[in-house]
């Protein structure tokens, strides 16, 4: 097959970086133009992106990639390339289409922003960079991409700046990504130090650790390695214990929600994983540890969105417990199955919060418990994001309950422990998803809520996206296993296995039926729970204490710590420097003296410097 | 050398560039002089531009025909005419079209922002490039003590007529006198110091000269110290090395801003070609690595180098006047520039001339591009002062942010040409285990910093006298942003232009003449 788009995907990034650079150079002047190039250049993307897929769904095309020097140092060289392989393209076409589909539901929903143009400058700039990680072929150009996504995600976070819950949410964002920032910048280092050449593109690592009999670099450095890569993607993709971060980040739009807090920069730690995954397959530890945060991730944050009011807050959990799926399937050595719930939980959760977000376009609260009956009003919001919720819940024939299995069975086959709690997770995402649909789509509505339909250039989107959620499991089932094959050219074996189809679905149907009699039919009193353990509800709805926890433990002695160096700072560190900048200063005024206007003056100094110039150095050799 | 070599029809393909910037300079003073007043003189600036560029284009096909033949025979690539006292190089090619480069841009970036009531005789500012120009061509081809000399003077006499163009201004004449005076010091020291060369060595053929060298050395050692550091003291003054350097502050200031900048990058670069042409030739290739002569006076060049810098960087933190905190960056720059050339003294380091090439490169597009936004600044403001700049930020976003990349080039901060300049040369210091210098150049670059910074504040953090926008002529912005861009493509894609740089110099056949 040939490569003739592939060879041009260095320019999926380029439309939108070329957008957020009219847009920046344009200003405040475009206003509504502004929307449509950030659109456009997204389009442009999703095109090209679509064309390389196309080209490669045959899946025997040869991975294509180029790179150029960048620097070179001595006999050190970087290079900065790009590189397509049938996983980046399917990220470029997850990416590039939810992107697209996103800037032309912000064309409604930030109709009336004063800095729309700046906003769709972000995401073009967002869109550009996270385009360029998937692109990258090295880990140097993909660490300075991931730093760029982690900006604009802080600005995009904090783009309402006015309210102070969305400036602490975006700081707050940018520290704890930091942590596993640095984490995986140690990694990188590392790698630079111990890889053969001080290669860091991903073929020279494949290799490097594919073939661990080689013993090229020891286990205990490619644990350590494998650890901290984890950590940066533990940062990115809000796994426990670093998770606090991302239910805060719903301070921003919710269509930047939908974007980069659901679909694609918190996938960046899956995806993270994923190409670097021969580095895990070389050490078991690693491999655990990957599983069990993913697993008790998966289960923490589920429990904890079953006791948030927040429309938003409860599609933030879920994206952290759908996320710590996608680990738990990397670490029980499933790519695959990563990989195909990255693809489907794309779609649809990011249908679930452009449809949250259409909600509260109409009625101007993120409180589930002051909405109720916008069903009625609301018809094509409800329909697509019903469709949505099935999907995530597992129900079959949608999306999730497909990529769901496929992790499932992988996890079944390796330790049934972690399937059980993985099956114990589904119930509960199904329960919270009945909890949140019932409660603001059915009963009876609200006095005083004028709840209307959003305009079409909102619904459109959802529809596609609910098409999407509804079908796109279908690439991967049980009977064909062309998505695996196509992504990995048949390295796994997709295991079918009847008894956990009927479970995750059994649970999945039970979870929602539950949900059913507590919200909507009202057979099980919705204060069950809460009335005989109150202690419980509690300890959710303050999510396990862990701000609160960190706030103590980490934030206090910080802050003491930081003032104690302000006192050394203000005191030790600028004396020193005042003292230099006097000194400096002293000789400058010295050098005025000698420039006095004078040219015979200036001659003079001439004659004396070469005088003494000649005494010092020639001279001694006279004397 | 029985009889001197002539001059044939053949040579003038290889003399072209000269040729051609000679042809024009004639045509353009008597179109100055039969052209009526009333006429703008632009027209002159513009047949100015027209001759770098036909003159640029010669020296393009020069390189590359000598780069083919080099690939046929390695010992080729390199022309030597008039029995050696002209030749036509790598090494010089190079420079010329910096030289030639630089000069198209300030000439350019100037039309439309002289102003007749500063400059009465706009024409002849525009003209007088060229015959300057052809000077400092002259000094980085030729291998003679003579001729060499002569491109000196030639660059130098007409660089003291283009800084008295502001006919109505007192600095200005002043400036021209200071110039005129301290020039005048510097072309004696050198003479009298290539008198001394040729009287213990029998040639002014620098190839002749090395010959003599070690015979020289022998009989008469203390003449051939006075010689060179006779000629190092010129060589001092003509590049502004401290503390031969008060002369430049006066001088650039008092001189036209685009004279300024021709005296910056042209007039300072043609100097450094005539030092390294002449001290590799003979002193570093006449004698062995360890001869005391040679260590002694490359350690005379590493100490001129470490004290432009320091006293180049204090002396702009004083400064309150723009012009005269570029002249003074200007020093501290031309101790950067002489350090690959001083650092010959431990061993040679192949890269010598790509690392002065690279940062001459940078020096000549930062400095180039920060005159030109001066040029505007100040006909905007009305004098040259620091505060010229207050609030440019809000008045020009655009300009000040170029102006702003261009500072950080000039204080050497990534990812800019001035970073990777002085990274370079850093790296050459640790190669020769030369440290003390390279911890100068290290010191001296942070305490830069300050001196850029201040101007970069001036622009963003206060608020200035005028609202309205900033006047922009569309020469002067296309030749900002030019520079501005160029900056940051040096500073982000060095490689290319190494390797291209690499490519085709190579020491053997394009520095040295071995052939004679």
């Amino acid at each position: 097959m040939s490569t003739f788009f592939a060879e041009y995907a260095w320019l999926v990034p380029v439309f939108p970086f070329v957008a957020f650079t009219v847009l920046t150079a344009m200003g405040k002047g475009l206003k509504k133009a502004g929307a449509w190039i950030g659109t456009a250049g997204t389009f442009a993307s999703l095109v090209l992106s679509l064309c390389i897929a196309a080209e490669r769904l045959s899946g025997d095309s040869p991975d294509y990639s180029n790179q150029m020097d960048w620097i070179q140092i001595g006999s050190l060289k970087l290079t900065a390339g790009f590189e397509v392989t049938n996983l980046s393209t399917l990220m470029l076409v997850v990416v590039t289409l939810v992107g697209f589909l996103v800037n032309v539901y912000s064309q409604g929903y930030m109709k009336n922003d004063e800095r729309i143009s700046t906003f769709f400058a972000y995401v073009a700039l967002f869109t550009s960079s996270m385009l360029g990680l998937v692109l990258s072929d090295n880990l140097l150009t993909f660490y300075i991409f991931w730093e760029l996504v982690g900006v604009c995600s802080f600005l995009l976070v904090g783009f309402w700046f006015q309210k102070p819950e969305a400036k602490a949410a975006a700081k707050k964002a940018f520290i704890v990504t930091r942590i596993g920032d640095l984490g995986l910048f140690v990694a990188l280092l590392l790698l630079f130090w111990y890889m053969p050449g001080h290669a860091l593109d991903f073929t020279s690592i494949h290799n490097v650790f594919n073939d661990s009999q080689g013993g090229a670099i020891s286990t205990g450095i490619t644990t350590l390695i494998a650890l901290l890569i984890f950590l940066g993607a533990v940062g990115k993709s809000g796994q426990f214990p670093l998770h606090v971060w991302l239910p805060d980040a719903m301070e921003g739009p919710t269509p930047i929600s939908a974007l980069i807090h659901a679909a694609t920069m918190v996938a960046a730690g899956v995806f993270l994983v994923a190409r670097t995954f021969d580095i895990f397959e070389a050490s078991q530890v690693a491999m655990s540890t990957v599983a069990i945060i993913g697993v008790f991730t998966a289960i923490f944050a589920a429990t904890i969105g079953m006791a948030q009011n927040d429309i938003k807050r409860i599609l933030a959990y879920s994206t952290v417990s759908q996320l710590g799926y996608m680990m738990l399937a990397l670490g029980v050595g499933s790519v695959t199955g990563a990989m195909f719930h990255l693809f489907t939980h794309a779609f649809f959760k990011a249908l679930l919060f452009l449809g949250a977000g259409s909600v509260i376009h109409s009625v101007h609260t993120q409180d589930i418990r002051e909405m109720g009956g916008l069903g009625g009003k609301m018809k094509i919001t409800a329909w697509t994001f019903g469709l949505g919720a099935l999907a995530l819940s597992g129900i079959p024939p949608f999306s999730g309950f497909w990529s769901k299995d496929a992790i499932l069975t992988a996890a079944f086959d390796k330790a049934p422990i972690l399937f059980v709690v993985g099956a114990i997770t589904a119930f509960f995402t199904a329960l919270y998803m009945a909890r949140l649909y019932f409660l603001v789509f059915m009963g009876k509505p609200r006095e005083g809520q004028h709840a209307k339909e959003s305009p079409a250039v909102m619904t459109i989107p959802l529809v596609i996206l609910a098409v999407l959620a509804t079908i796109a499991g279908f690439v991967e089932t049980p009977f064909n296993g062309w998505f695996g094959h196509w992504l990995l050219g048949g390295q796994e074996e997709h295991q079918a296995s009847g008894l956990v189809m009927v479970i995750s679905a059994a649970v999945g149907l039970l979870g929602i039926y539950i949900g059913w009699l507590m919200y909507a039919k009202g057979t099980i009193r919705r204060d069950a729970v809460s009335s005989r353990v109150p202690g419980l509800v509690v300890l959710l709805e303050r999510k396990y204490y862990i701000d609160e926890f960190y706030q103590f433990v980490f934030v206090k002695p910080l802050q003491g710590f930081g003032k104690a160096l302000e006192l050394f700072d203000d005191y030790v560190v600028d004396g020193i420097v005042r003292l230099s900048g006097h000194s400096v200063a002293a000789l400058g005024r010295l050098n005025s003296r000698l420039q006095s206007g004078q040219v015979q003056a200036y001659a003079l100094t001439a004659l004396l410097g070469i005088i003494i110039l000649i005494l010092a150095i020639a001279g001694r050799r006279f004397w | 050398m029985d009889h001197l070599q002539t001059l044939t029809w053949s040579d003038t393909w290889y003399l072209a560039p000269e040729i051609v910037l000679s042809a024009f300079t004639i045509l353009l003073i008597l179109l100055d002089l039969f052209l009526p007043s009333k006429v703008n003189r632009n027209v002159i600036g513009w047949l100015t531009l027209a001759g770098l560029i036909i003159a640029s284009v010669f020296v393009v096909l020069l390189l590359l025909s000598l780069g083919s033949e080099a690939e046929a025979d390695s010992a080729a690539g390199s022309y030597s005419l008039l029995s050696g006292s002209y030749r036509i190089d790598d090494f010089g090619n190079l420079l010329k079209l910096v030289f030639l480069g630089a000069s198209a841009f300030i000439v350019f970036s100037s039309l439309g922002t002289v102003r007749e009531e500063d400059v009465p005789v706009k024409g002849e500012l525009y003209y007088l490039i060229l015959p300057a120009v052809l000077g400092a061509m002259v000094m980085s081809s030729s291998g003679d003590l003579i001729t060499l000399f002569v491109g000196l003077e030639l660059l130098s006499i007409t660089s003291y007529v283009l800084v008295a163009t502001r006919k109505r201004s007192r600095l200005s004449s002043e400036a021209a006198f200071k110039y005129v005076v301290t020039g005048g010091v510097a072309s004696a020291f050198i003479l009298y110091g290539m008198s001394f060369l040729y009287g213990v060595t029998g040639g002014t053929n620098v190839f002749v000269i090395s010959q003599g060298m070690s015979a020289a050395l022998e009989n008469y050692e203390a003449l051939l110290y006075i010689s060179f550091f006779l000629m190092i003291a010129g060589f001092a003054v003509k590049l502004a090395l401290a503390p031969f350097h008060a002369w430049a502050a006066d001088v650039y200031q008092g001189a036209p801003t685009p004279v300024t900048a021709f005296l910056a990058v042209i007039a300072k670069g043609a100097a450094f070609a005539m030092l390294y042409r002449i001290f590799m030739n003979t002193v570093f290739l006449a004698f062995d690595s360890d001869n005391t002569m040679k260590n002694d006076i490359f350690l005379a060049l590493s100490v001129l180098a470490a004290a432009a810098m320091i006293v180049g960087t204090v002396g702009a933190l004083q400064q309150r006047n723009v012009k005269r905190l570029l002249a003074l960056s200007g020093v501290a720059n031309a101790g950067i520039l002489l350090t690959p050339l001083a650092l010959s003294l431990t061993e040679m380091h192949a890269s010598l001339y790509s690392e002065f090439l690279y940062f001459l490169l940078a020096y000549a597009f930062m400095n180039i591009g920060a005159f030109s936004v001066l040029t505007i600044v100040t006909r905007d403001s009305g004098n040259e002062a620091l505060s010229g700049f207050a609030g440019l930020y809000h008045r020009a976003p655009w300009t000040a942010a170029a102006m702003t990349v261009l500072l950080c080039s000039l204080a050497g901060l990534p990812v800019t040409g001035g970073f990777l300049g002085k990274l370079f040369i850093l790296f050459g210091t640790v190669q020769t285990h030369t440290y003390w210098l390279g911890a100068v150049l290290l010191l001296t670059t942070v305490i830069s910093y300050a001196v850029y910074f201040t101007l970069i504040r001036q622009m963003f953090m206060r608020s200035g006298a005028i609202d309205s926008g900033l006047l922009l002529s569309i020469p002067a912005a296309i030749t900002i942003w030019i520079c501005t861009i160029a900056t940051l493509v040096l500073g982000l894609m060095p490689v290319p232009i190494l390797e291209w740089i690499n490519d085709i110099f190579s020491v053997s056949t394009d520095l040295f003449m071995l052939q004679g």
